[in-house]
Protein backbone atom coordinates (compact mmCIF):
# COMPACT_ATOMS: atom_id res chain seq x y z
CA UNK A 1 0.00 0.00 0.00
CA UNK A 2 1.07 3.35 -0.91
CA UNK A 3 2.39 5.54 2.13
CA UNK A 4 0.51 8.67 0.90
CA UNK A 5 -2.94 6.67 1.15
CA UNK A 6 -4.18 6.44 4.54
CA UNK A 7 -7.39 4.44 3.67
CA UNK A 8 -7.68 1.24 4.99
CA UNK A 9 -10.85 -0.78 4.39
CA UNK A 10 -9.42 -3.37 6.72
CA UNK A 11 -7.51 -1.83 9.36
CA UNK A 12 -6.17 -4.26 11.74
CA UNK A 13 -5.07 -3.82 15.70
CA UNK A 14 -1.07 -3.70 14.99
CA UNK A 15 1.00 -0.79 15.97
CA UNK A 16 1.78 0.51 12.74
CA UNK A 17 -2.01 1.20 11.97
CA UNK A 18 -2.08 3.04 14.94
CA UNK A 19 -0.94 6.17 12.87
CA UNK A 20 -3.49 5.48 10.48
CA UNK A 21 -6.67 5.18 12.53
CA UNK A 22 -5.33 8.44 14.19
CA UNK A 23 -5.77 9.80 10.93
CA UNK A 24 -8.82 8.35 10.20
CA UNK A 25 -10.04 9.38 13.84
CA UNK A 26 -8.80 12.70 12.40
CA UNK A 27 -10.76 12.56 9.23
CA UNK A 28 -13.53 11.53 11.21
CA UNK A 29 -12.96 14.21 13.49
CA UNK A 30 -13.04 16.45 10.75
CA UNK A 31 -16.46 15.45 9.05
CA UNK A 32 -17.69 18.04 12.02
CA UNK A 33 -16.97 20.62 9.91
CA UNK A 34 -15.72 20.09 6.03
CA UNK A 35 -15.53 16.85 5.64
CA UNK A 36 -12.41 15.16 3.96
CA UNK A 37 -12.42 14.94 -0.23
CA UNK A 38 -10.66 11.60 -1.89
CA UNK A 39 -10.28 12.45 -5.39
CA UNK A 40 -11.41 9.77 -7.94
CA UNK A 41 -7.50 8.65 -8.47
CA UNK A 42 -6.64 7.96 -4.82
CA UNK A 43 -9.28 5.44 -4.64
CA UNK A 44 -9.05 3.43 -7.30
CA UNK A 45 -5.03 3.25 -6.80
CA UNK A 46 -5.82 2.32 -3.09
CA UNK A 47 -8.32 -0.05 -4.09
CA UNK A 48 -5.88 -1.22 -6.82
CA UNK A 49 -3.16 -1.74 -3.82
CA UNK A 50 -5.50 -3.33 -1.96
CA UNK A 51 -6.57 -5.77 -4.47
CA UNK A 52 -3.50 -6.61 -5.76
CA UNK A 53 -1.65 -7.02 -2.18
CA UNK A 54 -4.37 -8.94 -0.26
CA UNK A 55 -5.32 -11.13 -3.44
CA UNK A 56 -2.02 -13.89 -4.62
CA UNK A 57 -1.89 -14.60 -8.28
CA UNK A 58 -5.10 -17.59 -8.63
CA UNK A 59 -6.39 -19.99 -11.10
CA UNK A 60 -9.77 -18.96 -12.01
CA UNK A 61 -12.22 -21.45 -14.41
CA UNK A 62 -14.75 -20.37 -16.59
CA UNK A 63 -15.79 -20.28 -20.04
CA UNK A 64 -14.18 -17.20 -22.78
CA UNK A 65 -16.66 -14.53 -23.93
CA UNK A 66 -15.39 -12.48 -26.05
CA UNK A 67 -11.91 -12.23 -27.14
CA UNK A 68 -10.06 -9.26 -28.85
CA UNK A 69 -6.39 -8.95 -29.56
CA UNK A 70 -4.73 -5.26 -30.36
CA UNK A 71 -2.23 -4.60 -32.47
CA UNK A 72 0.49 -4.63 -29.98
CA UNK A 73 -0.82 -8.12 -29.50
CA UNK A 74 -2.27 -7.64 -25.75
CA UNK A 75 -5.28 -9.54 -25.44
CA UNK A 76 -8.80 -8.64 -23.81
CA UNK A 77 -11.54 -10.28 -23.00
CA UNK A 78 -14.00 -11.58 -20.68
CA UNK A 79 -14.25 -14.50 -18.49
CA UNK A 80 -18.24 -15.79 -17.18
CA UNK A 81 -19.86 -18.57 -16.15
CA UNK A 82 -23.67 -18.72 -15.98
CA UNK A 83 -24.35 -16.25 -13.37
CA UNK A 84 -21.39 -13.46 -13.72
CA UNK A 85 -18.74 -12.25 -16.00
CA UNK A 86 -15.13 -10.68 -15.20
CA UNK A 87 -12.79 -8.52 -17.61
CA UNK A 88 -9.49 -9.78 -17.88
CA UNK A 89 -5.94 -8.94 -20.06
CA UNK A 90 -3.19 -10.34 -21.07
CA UNK A 91 -0.32 -8.75 -21.97
CA UNK A 92 1.72 -9.18 -24.79
CA UNK A 93 4.79 -10.80 -23.21
CA UNK A 94 2.81 -13.34 -22.03
CA UNK A 95 0.12 -13.41 -25.13
CA UNK A 96 2.99 -14.84 -27.00
CA UNK A 97 3.27 -17.42 -25.43
CA UNK A 98 -0.06 -18.56 -26.56
CA UNK A 99 0.08 -21.26 -28.72
CA UNK A 100 -3.25 -19.63 -30.63
CA UNK A 101 -5.87 -17.38 -29.20
CA UNK A 102 -9.17 -19.59 -27.16
CA UNK A 103 -12.17 -19.48 -29.23
CA UNK A 104 -14.88 -18.05 -27.57
CA UNK A 105 -17.48 -20.44 -25.55
CA UNK A 106 -14.18 -22.15 -24.62
CA UNK A 107 -13.73 -24.02 -21.40
CA UNK A 108 -10.16 -22.42 -20.01
CA UNK A 109 -9.33 -21.54 -17.01
CA UNK A 110 -6.85 -18.98 -16.13
CA UNK A 111 -3.95 -17.92 -13.84
CA UNK A 112 -3.78 -13.88 -12.76
CA UNK A 113 -3.77 -11.51 -10.57
CA UNK A 114 -6.54 -9.01 -9.97
CA UNK A 115 -6.10 -5.06 -9.86
CA UNK A 116 -7.98 -2.53 -10.95
CA UNK A 117 -7.67 -0.57 -14.06
CA UNK A 118 -7.82 2.76 -12.64
CA UNK A 119 -8.78 5.12 -15.39
CA UNK A 120 -12.00 3.04 -15.78
CA UNK A 121 -12.33 1.94 -11.89
CA UNK A 122 -12.90 -1.48 -13.36
CA UNK A 123 -11.37 -4.62 -11.39
CA UNK A 124 -10.24 -7.05 -13.79
CA UNK A 125 -7.59 -9.87 -13.80
CA UNK A 126 -4.55 -9.72 -15.10
CA UNK A 127 -4.04 -12.73 -16.83
CA UNK A 128 -0.35 -14.44 -17.37
CA UNK A 129 -1.10 -18.25 -18.31
CA UNK A 130 -4.69 -19.66 -20.29
CA UNK A 131 -5.27 -23.22 -20.42
CA UNK A 132 -8.14 -25.10 -21.88
CA UNK A 133 -9.54 -28.23 -21.65
CA UNK A 134 -6.80 -29.51 -19.81
CA UNK A 135 -3.10 -28.22 -19.84
CA UNK A 136 -2.80 -28.81 -23.53
CA UNK A 137 -5.74 -28.07 -24.89
CA UNK A 138 -4.40 -24.77 -26.61
CA UNK A 139 -1.51 -26.41 -28.20
CA UNK A 140 -4.13 -28.89 -29.58
CA UNK A 141 -6.15 -26.22 -30.78
CA UNK A 142 -3.69 -24.28 -32.78
CA UNK A 143 -2.39 -27.46 -33.80
CA UNK A 144 -5.56 -28.32 -35.47
CA UNK A 145 -6.18 -24.85 -36.97
CA UNK A 146 -2.95 -25.00 -38.73
CA UNK A 147 -3.21 -28.32 -39.98
CA UNK A 148 -6.52 -26.93 -41.02
CA UNK A 149 -4.62 -24.81 -42.59
CA UNK A 150 -2.20 -26.61 -44.55
CA UNK A 151 -4.78 -29.36 -45.35
CA UNK A 152 -6.63 -26.33 -47.41
CA UNK A 153 -3.37 -25.70 -49.36
CA UNK A 154 -2.75 -28.73 -50.36
CA UNK A 155 0.62 -28.34 -48.23
CA UNK A 156 -0.22 -32.44 -46.56
CA UNK A 157 -0.96 -34.09 -49.52
CA UNK A 158 0.60 -37.40 -49.73
CA UNK A 159 1.07 -36.51 -53.83
CA UNK A 160 3.39 -33.88 -52.32
CA UNK A 161 5.95 -36.08 -50.63
CA UNK A 162 9.19 -36.51 -52.28
CA UNK A 163 10.57 -39.28 -52.52
CA UNK A 164 13.79 -40.03 -50.15
CA UNK A 165 17.69 -40.72 -52.18
CA UNK A 166 18.75 -43.87 -51.36
CA UNK A 167 22.28 -43.76 -50.89
CA UNK A 168 22.53 -39.96 -49.90
CA UNK A 169 26.52 -38.13 -50.26
CA UNK A 170 25.32 -35.40 -48.42
CA UNK A 171 23.18 -35.17 -45.06
CA UNK A 172 22.04 -32.08 -44.12
CA UNK A 173 20.72 -31.31 -40.20
CA UNK A 174 18.52 -29.01 -39.19
CA UNK A 175 18.89 -28.76 -35.01
CA UNK A 176 20.79 -27.07 -32.27
CA UNK A 177 24.46 -27.97 -32.57
CA UNK A 178 24.13 -28.70 -28.59
CA UNK A 179 21.47 -30.80 -28.42
CA UNK A 180 21.33 -34.79 -27.75
CA UNK A 181 19.23 -34.85 -31.38
CA UNK A 182 22.68 -34.08 -32.63
CA UNK A 183 24.58 -36.53 -31.04
CA UNK A 184 22.19 -39.42 -31.96
CA UNK A 185 21.82 -38.86 -34.82
CA UNK A 186 25.35 -38.77 -35.97
CA UNK A 187 26.24 -41.32 -34.16
CA UNK A 188 23.41 -43.70 -36.09
CA UNK A 189 24.77 -41.94 -39.05
CA UNK A 190 28.59 -42.90 -38.34
CA UNK A 191 27.66 -46.71 -37.65
CA UNK A 192 25.34 -47.12 -41.06
CA UNK A 193 26.32 -44.78 -43.63
CA UNK A 194 30.57 -43.30 -42.74
CA UNK A 195 30.12 -42.27 -46.17
CA UNK A 196 28.50 -39.88 -45.93
CA UNK A 197 28.84 -35.88 -44.98
CA UNK A 198 26.91 -33.99 -42.75
CA UNK A 199 26.55 -30.18 -43.07
CA UNK A 200 24.31 -28.73 -40.09
CA UNK A 201 22.22 -26.10 -39.82
CA UNK A 202 22.51 -25.22 -36.67
CA UNK A 203 19.58 -23.61 -34.67
CA UNK A 204 18.20 -22.44 -31.20
CA UNK A 205 14.96 -25.25 -31.18
CA UNK A 206 12.89 -23.41 -28.80
CA UNK A 207 11.62 -19.97 -27.00
CA UNK A 208 10.62 -17.24 -28.85
CA UNK A 209 11.23 -16.68 -32.45
CA UNK A 210 12.96 -20.40 -32.69
CA UNK A 211 10.52 -21.68 -35.69
CA UNK A 212 11.38 -18.52 -37.40
CA UNK A 213 14.97 -19.85 -36.78
CA UNK A 214 14.50 -23.13 -37.55
CA UNK A 215 12.86 -22.31 -40.74
CA UNK A 216 15.94 -19.86 -41.76
CA UNK A 217 18.39 -22.39 -41.12
CA UNK A 218 16.86 -24.77 -43.34
CA UNK A 219 16.63 -22.48 -46.18
CA UNK A 220 19.84 -22.13 -45.36
CA UNK A 221 20.99 -25.46 -46.15
CA UNK A 222 18.57 -26.11 -49.12
CA UNK A 223 20.27 -22.58 -50.48
CA UNK A 224 23.61 -24.14 -50.37
CA UNK A 225 22.23 -27.08 -52.85
CA UNK A 226 24.60 -29.76 -51.59
CA UNK A 227 22.28 -31.71 -49.21
CA UNK A 228 20.53 -35.14 -50.69
CA UNK A 229 18.38 -35.05 -47.84
CA UNK A 230 17.54 -33.04 -45.12
CA UNK A 231 16.68 -34.11 -41.16
CA UNK A 232 15.12 -31.28 -39.32
CA UNK A 233 15.03 -32.85 -35.84
CA UNK A 234 14.75 -32.04 -32.03
CA UNK A 235 14.69 -34.09 -29.23
CA UNK A 236 12.41 -35.15 -26.68
CA UNK A 237 10.89 -32.48 -24.14
CA UNK A 238 7.20 -30.88 -22.88
CA UNK A 239 4.87 -29.61 -25.28
CA UNK A 240 6.00 -26.44 -25.18
CA UNK A 241 9.40 -27.23 -25.94
CA UNK A 242 8.63 -29.18 -28.87
CA UNK A 243 6.18 -26.24 -30.26
CA UNK A 244 8.72 -24.21 -32.87
CA UNK A 245 7.88 -27.50 -34.83
CA UNK A 246 4.41 -27.15 -34.45
CA UNK A 247 4.67 -23.41 -35.70
CA UNK A 248 3.34 -22.21 -39.55
CA UNK A 249 7.25 -20.77 -40.54
CA UNK A 250 8.97 -24.00 -39.97
CA UNK A 251 5.75 -25.89 -41.48
CA UNK A 252 6.10 -23.61 -44.82
CA UNK A 253 10.13 -23.66 -44.79
CA UNK A 254 9.65 -27.45 -44.66
CA UNK A 255 6.67 -27.00 -47.20
CA UNK A 256 8.82 -24.84 -49.19
CA UNK A 257 12.08 -27.16 -49.36
CA UNK A 258 13.07 -28.38 -52.42
CA UNK A 259 15.27 -31.32 -51.48
CA UNK A 260 13.82 -34.09 -49.31
CA UNK A 261 13.00 -33.36 -45.50
CA UNK A 262 12.60 -35.95 -42.77
CA UNK A 263 11.13 -34.77 -39.75
CA UNK A 264 12.35 -36.32 -35.91
CA UNK A 265 10.93 -34.44 -33.11
CA UNK A 266 10.50 -35.26 -29.53
CA UNK A 267 9.34 -39.20 -29.01
CA UNK A 268 7.36 -41.43 -30.48
CA UNK A 269 4.28 -40.31 -29.48
CA UNK A 270 4.77 -36.59 -30.44
CA UNK A 271 3.36 -35.59 -33.77
CA UNK A 272 4.22 -31.82 -34.61
CA UNK A 273 3.24 -29.95 -37.47
CA UNK A 274 6.69 -30.39 -39.03
CA UNK A 275 6.09 -34.11 -38.66
CA UNK A 276 2.86 -33.87 -41.11
CA UNK A 277 4.64 -31.65 -44.05
CA UNK A 278 7.57 -33.61 -44.22
CA UNK A 279 8.36 -35.75 -46.81
CA UNK A 280 8.62 -38.50 -43.91
CA UNK A 281 7.82 -38.46 -40.57
CA UNK A 282 10.53 -40.58 -37.97
CA UNK A 283 9.27 -40.67 -34.78
CA UNK A 284 12.88 -40.10 -33.16
CA UNK A 285 15.83 -38.20 -34.23
CA UNK A 286 17.93 -41.52 -34.41
CA UNK A 287 15.18 -43.35 -36.85
CA UNK A 288 15.00 -40.22 -38.80
CA UNK A 289 19.32 -40.70 -39.16
CA UNK A 290 18.09 -44.58 -40.21
CA UNK A 291 15.67 -43.40 -42.21
CA UNK A 292 17.64 -40.86 -45.11
CA UNK A 293 20.78 -43.71 -45.20
CA UNK A 294 21.11 -47.58 -46.19
CA UNK A 295 22.83 -49.63 -43.65
CA UNK A 296 26.30 -50.19 -44.61
CA UNK A 297 26.25 -53.82 -43.34
CA UNK A 298 23.70 -54.83 -45.68
CA UNK A 299 24.86 -52.74 -48.66
CA UNK A 300 28.48 -54.68 -47.66
CA UNK A 301 26.85 -57.95 -48.77
CA UNK A 302 25.11 -56.16 -51.55
CA UNK A 303 28.22 -55.45 -52.74
CA UNK A 304 29.65 -59.23 -51.41
CA UNK A 305 27.21 -60.65 -53.98
CA UNK A 306 27.74 -58.51 -56.48
CA UNK A 307 30.82 -59.87 -58.69
CA UNK A 308 29.18 -63.51 -58.75
CA UNK A 309 25.86 -61.67 -59.83
CA UNK A 310 27.95 -59.80 -62.89
CA UNK A 311 29.33 -63.26 -63.78
CA UNK A 312 26.01 -64.81 -63.86
CA UNK A 313 25.06 -61.98 -65.89
CA UNK A 314 28.25 -61.87 -68.21
CA UNK A 315 27.38 -66.36 -68.48
CA UNK A 316 24.10 -65.29 -68.99
CA UNK A 317 24.98 -63.50 -72.19
CA UNK A 318 27.30 -65.97 -73.55
CA UNK A 319 25.16 -68.60 -73.32
CA UNK A 320 22.37 -66.59 -75.40
CA UNK A 321 25.21 -65.65 -77.39
CA UNK A 322 25.84 -69.41 -78.09
CA UNK A 323 22.55 -70.47 -78.32
CA UNK A 324 22.17 -67.65 -80.69
CA UNK A 325 24.30 -68.81 -82.68
CA UNK A 326 22.96 -72.43 -82.75
CA UNK A 327 19.45 -70.86 -83.87
CA UNK A 328 21.28 -68.72 -87.15
CA UNK A 329 23.24 -72.08 -88.03
CA UNK A 330 19.42 -74.08 -88.00
CA UNK A 331 18.02 -71.32 -89.78
CA UNK A 332 20.76 -71.05 -92.12
CA UNK A 333 20.53 -75.12 -92.76
CA UNK A 334 16.61 -74.61 -92.82
CA UNK A 335 16.75 -72.20 -95.90
CA UNK A 336 19.72 -74.05 -97.68
CA UNK A 337 17.50 -77.21 -97.18
CA UNK A 338 14.56 -75.18 -99.03
CA UNK A 339 16.39 -74.33 -101.67
CA UNK A 340 17.69 -77.45 -101.94
CA UNK A 341 14.93 -78.95 -102.19
CA UNK A 342 12.64 -78.00 -105.25
CA UNK A 343 16.15 -78.54 -107.32
CA UNK A 344 16.40 -82.08 -105.73
CA UNK A 345 12.40 -82.52 -106.51
CA UNK A 346 13.51 -81.45 -110.15
CA UNK A 347 15.79 -83.74 -110.67
CA UNK A 348 14.36 -86.50 -109.15
CA UNK A 349 11.40 -86.02 -111.92
CA UNK A 350 13.84 -85.63 -114.13
CA UNK A 351 15.74 -89.10 -113.34
CA UNK A 352 12.64 -90.81 -113.04
CA UNK A 353 11.34 -89.21 -116.45
CA UNK A 354 14.81 -90.63 -118.00
CA UNK A 355 14.49 -93.89 -116.83
CA UNK A 356 11.00 -94.28 -117.88
CA UNK A 357 12.27 -92.90 -121.56
CA UNK A 358 15.23 -95.23 -121.67
CA UNK A 359 12.79 -98.13 -120.34
CA UNK A 360 10.22 -97.06 -123.23
CA UNK A 361 13.44 -97.00 -125.41
CA UNK A 362 14.89 -99.96 -125.18
CA UNK A 363 11.50 -102.13 -125.19
CA UNK A 364 11.14 -100.33 -128.58
CA UNK A 365 14.15 -101.83 -129.79
CA UNK A 366 13.79 -104.89 -128.02
CA UNK A 367 10.06 -105.32 -130.17
CA UNK A 368 11.87 -104.58 -133.36
CA UNK A 369 14.78 -106.33 -132.46
CA UNK A 370 12.02 -109.49 -132.15
CA UNK A 371 9.92 -108.49 -135.35
CA UNK A 372 13.19 -108.22 -137.09
CA UNK A 373 14.21 -111.62 -136.02
CA UNK A 374 10.66 -113.02 -136.74
CA UNK A 375 11.13 -111.44 -140.32
CA UNK A 376 14.83 -112.69 -140.68
CA UNK A 377 13.80 -116.02 -139.56
CA UNK A 378 11.23 -116.13 -142.40
CA UNK A 379 14.16 -115.24 -144.74
CA UNK A 380 16.69 -117.28 -143.81
CA UNK A 381 17.97 -119.34 -146.40
CA UNK A 382 18.13 -122.00 -143.65
CA UNK A 383 14.37 -122.69 -143.49
CA UNK A 384 14.38 -123.22 -147.52
CA UNK A 385 17.09 -125.37 -146.89
CA UNK A 386 15.02 -127.23 -144.30
CA UNK A 387 12.51 -127.74 -147.24
CA UNK A 388 15.14 -129.90 -149.44
CA UNK A 389 16.82 -126.44 -151.31
CA UNK A 390 20.13 -125.71 -151.33
CA UNK A 391 22.07 -123.09 -152.34
CA UNK A 392 25.35 -123.75 -154.31
CA UNK A 393 28.21 -121.24 -153.48
CA UNK A 394 31.50 -120.30 -155.16
CA UNK A 395 34.40 -121.18 -153.26
CA UNK A 396 35.15 -116.81 -152.62
CA UNK A 397 31.74 -117.31 -150.95
CA UNK A 398 29.65 -115.61 -154.13
CA UNK A 399 25.84 -117.30 -154.42
CA UNK A 400 26.07 -119.09 -157.77
CA UNK A 401 22.47 -118.26 -159.06
CA UNK A 402 22.82 -118.70 -162.76
CA UNK A 403 24.10 -121.00 -165.88
CA UNK A 404 25.89 -118.47 -166.02
CA UNK A 405 27.60 -118.33 -163.17
CA UNK A 406 29.48 -121.93 -163.88
CA UNK A 407 31.64 -122.88 -165.78
CA UNK A 408 32.32 -126.90 -166.83
CA UNK A 409 34.49 -128.78 -164.36
CA UNK A 410 34.10 -125.53 -161.90
CA UNK A 411 34.48 -126.70 -157.92
CA UNK A 412 31.86 -125.18 -156.08
CA UNK A 413 30.54 -125.50 -152.35
CA UNK A 414 26.54 -126.78 -152.36
CA UNK A 415 24.82 -125.91 -148.52
CA UNK A 416 22.61 -128.49 -147.51
CA UNK A 417 20.21 -128.37 -144.53
CA UNK A 418 22.59 -130.16 -142.68
CA UNK A 419 26.52 -129.34 -144.07
CA UNK A 420 28.25 -128.59 -147.19
CA UNK A 421 28.91 -130.77 -150.14
CA UNK A 422 32.51 -130.04 -152.41
CA UNK A 423 31.09 -130.38 -155.88
CA UNK A 424 32.26 -129.72 -159.57
CA UNK A 425 30.15 -128.73 -162.75
CA UNK A 426 30.05 -131.13 -165.16
CA UNK A 427 27.50 -129.47 -168.21
CA UNK A 428 25.66 -126.75 -168.06
CA UNK A 429 22.47 -126.13 -169.79
CA UNK A 430 20.30 -123.55 -169.95
CA UNK A 431 16.57 -124.07 -169.55
CA UNK A 432 13.92 -123.05 -172.02
CA UNK A 433 12.27 -120.14 -171.08
CA UNK A 434 9.42 -120.17 -168.78
CA UNK B 1 26.34 -41.66 -67.76
CA UNK B 2 27.30 -42.99 -71.79
CA UNK B 3 29.05 -46.33 -71.61
CA UNK B 4 32.80 -44.53 -72.77
CA UNK B 5 32.61 -42.34 -69.52
CA UNK B 6 30.99 -45.10 -67.30
CA UNK B 7 33.94 -47.65 -68.22
CA UNK B 8 36.27 -45.00 -66.90
CA UNK B 9 34.46 -43.88 -64.14
CA UNK B 10 34.40 -47.64 -62.88
CA UNK B 11 38.02 -46.99 -61.52
CA UNK B 12 38.62 -43.37 -60.66
CA UNK B 13 37.45 -42.57 -56.75
CA UNK B 14 35.16 -39.16 -58.04
CA UNK B 15 32.20 -40.87 -58.84
CA UNK B 16 29.75 -41.37 -55.37
CA UNK B 17 28.74 -44.31 -54.14
CA UNK B 18 24.92 -43.41 -55.23
CA UNK B 19 26.10 -43.46 -59.02
CA UNK B 20 28.27 -46.75 -58.48
CA UNK B 21 25.37 -47.99 -56.90
CA UNK B 22 22.82 -47.49 -59.45
CA UNK B 23 25.31 -48.20 -62.59
CA UNK B 24 25.82 -51.38 -60.80
CA UNK B 25 22.08 -52.09 -61.11
CA UNK B 26 22.25 -50.55 -64.57
CA UNK B 27 24.85 -53.15 -65.52
CA UNK B 28 23.06 -56.33 -64.07
CA UNK B 29 19.79 -55.18 -66.08
CA UNK B 30 21.77 -54.59 -69.50
CA UNK B 31 23.95 -57.84 -68.56
CA UNK B 32 20.53 -60.25 -68.23
CA UNK B 33 18.87 -58.24 -71.52
CA UNK B 34 19.47 -59.54 -75.38
CA UNK B 35 20.63 -56.92 -76.42
CA UNK B 36 23.94 -56.60 -75.41
CA UNK B 37 27.07 -57.92 -77.41
CA UNK B 38 29.37 -60.57 -75.76
CA UNK B 39 32.32 -58.13 -76.27
CA UNK B 40 30.41 -55.23 -74.87
CA UNK B 41 29.11 -57.68 -71.89
CA UNK B 42 32.82 -57.90 -71.08
CA UNK B 43 33.09 -54.28 -70.92
CA UNK B 44 30.04 -54.39 -68.50
CA UNK B 45 31.25 -56.74 -66.11
CA UNK B 46 34.83 -55.39 -65.54
CA UNK B 47 33.31 -51.99 -65.33
CA UNK B 48 31.58 -53.26 -62.73
CA UNK B 49 33.93 -55.27 -60.84
CA UNK B 50 35.73 -51.93 -60.71
CA UNK B 51 32.57 -49.78 -58.89
CA UNK B 52 32.11 -53.13 -56.83
CA UNK B 53 35.82 -52.83 -55.47
CA UNK B 54 35.79 -49.00 -55.05
CA UNK B 55 32.30 -48.98 -53.74
CA UNK B 56 33.88 -52.04 -50.73
CA UNK B 57 36.56 -49.02 -50.37
CA UNK B 58 34.41 -46.39 -49.72
CA UNK B 59 32.43 -48.45 -47.22
CA UNK B 60 35.29 -49.73 -45.42
CA UNK B 61 37.69 -46.99 -45.49
CA UNK B 62 35.71 -43.66 -45.04
CA UNK B 63 34.93 -41.44 -42.10
CA UNK B 64 31.50 -39.71 -41.20
CA UNK B 65 32.42 -36.14 -41.52
CA UNK B 66 30.55 -33.55 -39.84
CA UNK B 67 30.81 -29.59 -41.08
CA UNK B 68 28.19 -26.93 -39.76
CA UNK B 69 27.17 -24.36 -42.16
CA UNK B 70 27.79 -20.35 -41.20
CA UNK B 71 26.64 -17.46 -42.17
CA UNK B 72 27.44 -16.71 -45.69
CA UNK B 73 28.04 -20.21 -46.91
CA UNK B 74 31.32 -20.42 -44.77
CA UNK B 75 31.49 -24.13 -43.21
CA UNK B 76 33.65 -25.36 -39.88
CA UNK B 77 34.35 -28.72 -39.23
CA UNK B 78 32.89 -30.38 -36.43
CA UNK B 79 33.57 -32.65 -33.45
CA UNK B 80 30.12 -34.69 -32.52
CA UNK B 81 30.60 -36.87 -29.20
CA UNK B 82 29.06 -40.12 -28.91
CA UNK B 83 26.13 -39.43 -26.67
Amino acid sequence: MSDDLSLDLFPEPEPEHVEVEASVDESEKETVGEPKVWSVSQVNRAVRSLLEDSVDPLWIGGEVGTWTRSRPGHCYFTLKDDRAQMRCVMFNRDAQQLPTDPEEGMKVRVLGALTLYEARGEYQLVASRIEAEGAEGLWRLAFQKLRATLTAEGLLDPERKKELPRYPAVVGIVTSSTGAALRDIVSVLRRRAPWVRVLLGATRVQGEGASVEIALALEALAATGEPDVIIVSRGGGAVEDLWAFNEEPVARAIAACPIPVVSGVGHEVDVTIADLVADLRAPTPSAAAEAVVPDAVVLMEGLREMPSRLAQGLRGTIQRRRSGLREVLAGLRMRVERRIMPVQQTIDRATGRMERAMRSALELRRLRVATAAGKLDALSPLATLQRGYSVARSRTGGVLRSVQDFAPGQPFELRVRDGEVSCEALETREAGPS
Amino acid sequence: MSDETAREAGSTESVSLEERIARLEEILTRLESDEVALEQALELFEEGIGHVRAAERVLSETQLRVEELLAGGKKKELDVDEP
